[in-house]
């Protein structure tokens, strides 16, 4: 065997290995029943964490269903924020384009809690605690710098003499956006939109306090199992969190895919 | 007819652009380029040219002037109704569509229908001989390719006017030749006026039929090619066009004396008093052998040979005559005669001999 392909395969082992492993005991752990130490794998199967977590009355489904909804929002008024936002900062030089830059990454580097005390201040006068709504509002705080990030690296490959092309063949404004700008920041917006879903579906702090128990989304119906109720259901949310998560990127990807190869086949018509 | 008209347009940059740059503006411009005209504007790059392309354009907006086409005012009007096209130094063809489509983007934007487009794109993209490229991707093109592709791109839509910045500067040598015989023939073919932007003399030699030389920001003469060669107005000129055979001296009552006496003539009766310089064009300079007829008018020098270079066909040879140092173009039967540290006597023709006011 050449020692090239031996290392390939070897470091490809080593990769699944690090990426499955912790995924073992976790689905072990959820077909437990009172799993205790010195046995190595559970005396006794139990499909008692799933039934209550996929069946019983414990609102699973519409935790799915709010968690998915609210990261889709979010990721769409990102969308709409980041794409002229990026154009600003990468395009034009201002006074104070520093602090501009600074306010928009604050919350990567400052902890949510602190921003989220203020924020269900001014939501509780406003009426948007509660709601789903208050809870977009407060998730687009963390999540908009990343996506802000991607588009301006999109941004910063385009040089203004594409539109400059564009414009003098007779191109508008609205068709520079769209068939010269909107397709060379395509792979940015992606890279941002997964990012903001992962990191919306994965809020548990700013969920609960804006969201007062009422908005209930994966994370929230989680945490309580987590932190010491049941780890059988714990580890069968954590389970179907993950599935989640991954099933959400898998079907960008798959979206993505489809629009290139329609863009592919109608040129190959043509 | 429908000449294009630059009144009075200036530009002026507060900032400087990069950090190196100074302050940089275009001083009022004039300039009528008559319908089916190829023009070129030379200088060095940071003159300016290319910014006074895209204030034509419309790309960049003039503090002051109008640009008029026939008698149409052009100035308020955007730069997608302008009906200009432009070719930019990278070819810019969208990566996401094919040669056909970026082709036919313009009539796209024209709501011409698809049929009649496609129809047309391929149309263009014979004339400029890539037939059979249609269906591929910009990216599996070459340069001079995607250069081509670029200049169907711009013609098919039935500009007003061509403007070119730099088109061929990213090119090897023998491509650029290749794509001036293209651009040529499509040129006359179209009958379409072309603005172009180069720092390359030859290309302007080659491509135009007028010339403007610029540097930072004005025009220092405008003319056909043989014009600016051989009756620069300023030494400035001269050196851009490659003259280097400047000698400074002096203009008094009918003489022109240079400053160290090594040349002396008379000169015309218009020529102002004063300091001037004397241009002398190296293949103005004829050796004198024993065979060689005398000037009925003209001069002799003496000089020592310096150095001999072999230059595509001829040699160019340096020689010091006086305090100065002269380039001479001679054949290589003449310069096979000669060696490095001899002295040789020139001729030169009285009206090859082009003195100017600075």
């Amino acid at each position: 065997m050449k020692p090239q392909l031996f290392i390939k395969i070897s470091l490809s082992l080593l990769v699944f290995l690090l990426m499955f492993l912790p995924f073992i005991p976790l689905i072990l752990s959820s077909l437990s029943f009172g799993w205790q130490w010195p046995a190595i794998i559970p005396d006794s199967i139990s499909f008692r964490a799933w039934d209550y977590v996929l069946f019983g009355s414990s609102g699973t489904w519409q935790a799915v269903g709010v968690s998915l909804l609210i990261a889709l929002i979010v990721t769409i008024i990102n969308i709409l924020l980041a794409v002229p936002a990026a154009n600003a900062l990468v395009r034009n030089s201002f006074r104070g384009k520093w602090l501009m830059e600074a306010i928009i990454f604050a919350p990567i580097i400052i902890p949510p809690f602190v921003a989220v005390m203020g924020i269900h201040l001014t939501f509780l006068k406003l009426g948007l605690t509660e709601t789903i709504v208050g809870v977009v509002l407060a998730h687009l705080s963390p999540t908009l710098p990343y996506m802000v990030r991607a588009i301006m690296i999109s941004y910063q490959t385009l040089s203004v003499d594409w539109e400059d092309q564009a414009r003098m063949l007779g191109a508008g404004p609205v068709s520079r956006f769209t068939l010269v700008v909107l397709p060379h920041l395509l792979p940015g917006i992606v890279a941002g939109a997964s990012l903001s879903i992962l990191i919306s579906l994965s809020q548990y702090l700013i969920t609960f306090i804006i969201g007062s128990g009422q908005v209930v989304t994966l994370s929230i119906l989680l945490f309580p199992f987590i932190s010491g109720g049941d780890p059988a259901i714990a580890s069968a949310y954590s389970l179907l969190f993950a599935g989640m998560a991954i099933m959400t990127l898998f079907g960008l990807d798959v979206l993505l895919k489809k629009y290139y190869q329609q863009k592919k086949a109608v040129t190959n018509k043509g | 007819m429908s000449d294009l008209r630059i009144i009075n347009v200036e530009k002026q940059y507060k900032q400087p652009q990069q950090k190196d740059n100074p302050a940089f503006s275009l001083h009022p411009i004039n300039l009528t380029i008559h319908e089916g005209e190829f023009f070129s504007l030379l200088g060095p790059s940071g003159c300016g040219k290319t910014s006074l392309l895209k204030l034509v354009a419309g790309l960049l907006q003039a503090d002051n002037g109008e640009i008029w086409i026939g008698d149409q005012n052009l100035t308020q009007v955007p730069s997608e109704a302008r009906n200009f096209a432009m070719v930019f130094q990278q070819s810019l063809l969208f990566p996401h569509m094919t040669v056909e489509d970026n082709v036919a983007f313009g009539l796209k934007m024209q709501k011409v229908d698809k049929k009649q487009r496609l129809s047309k794109a391929r149309d263009m993209l014979e004339h400029v001989g890539l037939q059979s490229f249609g269906s591929r991707f910009p990216d599996e093109l070459s340069g001079g390719q995607q250069q081509r592709v670029a200049l169907a791109r711009a013609l098919v839509a039935n500009p007003r006017v061509l403007l070119m910045d730099e088109p061929f500067s990213a090119l090897d040598p023998g491509l650029r030749e290749e794509m001036r015989d293209l651009l040529s023939r499509i040129q006359l073919e179209f009958h379409v006026t072309v603005l172009f932007v180069t720092h390359d003399r030859e290309e302007a030699f080659s491509l135009s039929d007028r010339i403007a030389v610029m540097s930072r920001g004005e025009f220092l003469q405008v003319g056909t090619a043989k014009e600016l060669y051989e009756r620069p107005l300023t030494t400035k000129v001269a050196s851009f066009l490659g003259l280097k055979n400047i000698i400074e001296g002096n203009v008094e009552s009918g003489y022109f004396r240079s400053t160290d006496g090594s040349f002396e003539f008379i000169v015309d009766a218009t020529t102002k008093n004063g300091l001037s310089c004397l241009i002398v064009r190296p293949e103005a300079m004829q050796l004198v052998t024993e065979d060689s007829p005398t000037l009925i008018s003209g001069i002799q020098i003496q000089g020592i040979v310096e150095q001999m270079k072999f230059n595509h066909g001829f040699y160019s040879v340096k020689i010091s005559a006086g305090e100065s140092h002269l380039t001479c173009s001679l054949t290589s039967q003449q310069a096979a005669t000669l060696c490095v540290g001899q002295t040789i006597a020139l001729q030169i023709e009285k009206k090859e001999l082009w003195v100017v006011n600075d």
